[in-house]
């Protein structure tokens, strides 16, 4: 039984259609054209209690659209949506007390007070009883060592410790589901890897329903199994990460780096992507050609320092699907 | 600090009325059936009621609204037009402390009635009311930001028109025949007019039931309206940017 379940899901915006101009600003108020926007296209998609799914898109792809209408603000335009039993919109407040929200771009803690306080209205809100908020505030001042600002107003707090008090406001009470949505932006190294550190923990130790939607793919490398890709309001891809790399992955970069100044590099079975005299990078596929085989050719013909093999990255992958769109990968994968 | 300009700008404003009223009044200007006496203490007791219902807790909406911010509310399991009337009643309660020092000046500049417990009891009762029609009244107003976003230009119309009559610097009684008596049929005279004339003495105990009774006609036709309006307006919650 999924926890979380849309089938067709499909959000559209309307909006008056401007007319450019000063004139045009006049003539926008008694227009009658409507432009329509589809943001989200037949989504289908289901999720089962535990996992972590990464949930990426370029800008506009319709990731913060679906959020929204999973939160209950956003009503769907059609389709139908499930989360925890539930109908996000038709019960909002029921809903809203089954999942927490994390904005990297929007604090949900009281500007002008401090931390803590900002926890105490929270249970309240949640009527989280008090044995449960202690534990709870406890566990997290520690696992994100928050002891040093709780008393801090939050508008005085660094974004980094911003972050952490959001992360626990969004899970005093418990959530069973959690949507993160891009909670590492902006952050320095140190605080990433401790924010991604807690989320992994989180999931694994309470088995709470993560949605992670991210730019950053070293967050999805490092948390999710599951990705679901979305793009121009459709899913594109939803499955393991494995097999995104496999299907989409398929060359390999092999970097030599001679001993001695060589000309015109050339291994069969493989193209001359760069050099400069004492190193060259050479790509192939390697469903077509075996990365042993190709070493030994390279020290038959060379006298090597060094060989490295280059996977591609899950980013380089993203980022091929993003510009050339996603079309299913060539025979070969088979 | 904040504490003594207020009050130092509120002596100001009684002081003025006071001048202002006594003034009028020797023109022979004075409504027939409002002493001087109580006159200013209508003008007396209107400033300080205003200290109250000019704070407007469900700017909020408005301003949470355009940044957006509205989204994190509609997150948690509340009601959010009752956090709205809460954050409101808080803001209230600050003004209301605030409102004693100003109420003790006042006094010593100018002399106003002291009526019989059980009216101040019907006064503070219709405040009551006028106070919730009057957080609808705003509610409804910043409420158009959920299709304009920018409320500004209504909201000052309706300032000035519910200023004018809702009997806050004027009495209600001193517009004449006609105009009179539709002023009275209109919803702003329930905030100020309603609790006001009641205290000065105007609206005889034996109408006090009919008054109240007004107040809760208009109360639950903008309370209706109000939810009608946040339903509509939420569902087209389109979050700017974001």
């Amino acid at each position: 039984m999924p926890i979380i379940r849309t089938r067709d899901l499909r959000k559209v915006f309307r909006s008056v259609k401007r007319v450019p101009g000063a004139l045009g600003a006049l003539r926008t108020l008694f227009s009658r054209a409507y432009e329509e926007k589809v943001a989200v296209d037949g989504v289908t998609m289901s999720l089962e209690a535990g996992e972590l799914v990464g949930y990426i898109g370029p800008n506009g792809a319709g990731k913060s659209t679906t959020i929204k209408m999973l939160t209950g603000i956003l009503v769907p335009t059609s389709g139908e949506i499930e989360v925890a039993g539930i109908v996000p919109h038709e019960a909002r407040q029921a809903n809203a007390r089954n999942i927490g929200v994390v904005f990297g771009q929007r604090s949900q803690l009281y500007w002008d007070l401090p931390l803590v306080e900002s926890f105490e209205l929270l249970r309240a809100i949640y009527g989280i009883p008090h044995a449960q908020y202690r534990r709870n505030l406890d566990a997290f001042v520690e696992l994100l060592q928050m002891d040093e600002f709780l008393r801090t107003p939050v508008r005085q707090l660094s974004l980094g410790q911003r972050m952490r008090g959001d992360f626990a406001a969004a899970m005093l009470h418990d959530p069973k589901i959690i949507y993160l949505d891009e909670p590492t932006i902006g952050l320095d190294v140190v605080a990433k890897e401790a924010i991604r550190e807690f989320i992994a923990r989180i999931n694994a130790e309470r088995g709470t329903t993560i949605i992670l939607t991210t730019h950053d793919l070293a967050d999805v490398e490092r948390l999710c199994r599951r990705i679901v890709l979305i793009d121009h309001g459709h899913i594109v891809f939803d499955g393991d990460v494995e097999r995104l790399k496999n299907e989409y992955g398929q060359h390999r970069t092999l970097v030599l780096a001679f001993d001695g100044a060589v000309e015109h590099p050339h291994l069969d079975g493989a193209e001359l992507e760069a050099s400069d005299g004492v190193t060259a990078r050479f790509r192939f596929n390697r469903m077509q050609q075996r990365a042993d085989l190709l070493i030994r050719q390279a020290s038959e013909r060379y006298s090597l320092m060094d060989v490295t093999l280059e996977e591609p990255d899950l980013e380089s992958i993203i980022r091929r699907i993003y510009v050339e769109g996603y079309a299913q990968p060539e025979e070969a994968s088979r | 600090m904040e504490v003594a300009t207020e009050v130092g700008s509120l002596v100001l404003r009684v002081y003025l009325l006071r001048s202002l009223w006594t003034a009028l009044y020797t023109q022979n200007l004075a409504p027939l059936n409002l002493p001087l006496h109580s006159m200013i203490t209508y003008a007396t007791v209107a400033l300080l009621m205003s200290l109250i219902l000019e704070v407007d807790g469900t700017r909020l909406i408005r301003e949470k609204l355009r940044e957006g911010t509205i989204a994190t509310d509609l997150m948690k399991p509340i009601s959010v037009p009752f956090y709205f009337f809460s954050d409101g009643i808080g803001q209230t309660g600050l003004h209301a402390v605030l409102v004693i020092p100003s109420l003790l000046f006042s006094l010593l500049l100018v002399r106003i009635d002291v009526p019989r417990p059980e009216v101040i009891g019907a006064f503070l009762l219709s405040f009551a009311l006028g106070y919730c029609v009057n957080f609808f009244l705003n509610f409804l107003m910043n409420s158009i930001a959920f299709w304009t976003l920018e409320t500004f230009a209504i909201q000052l119309i309706v300032r000035w028109v519910s200023d004018l009559l809702s009997g806050q610097v004027i009495p209600l009684t001193l517009f004449p025949g006609l105009l009179g008596r539709l002023v009275f049929a209109l919803p702003f005279a329930a905030i100020y007019s309603t609790p006001l004339l009641i205290y000065v003495g105007v609206i005889a105990p034996a109408q006090w039931a009919g008054a109240f009774a007004m107040q809760i006609v208009w109360l639950t036709l903008f309370a209706g309206l109000s939810t009608l309006v946040w339903r509509a307006g939420s569902r087209r919650v389109v979050i700017q940017g974001g």
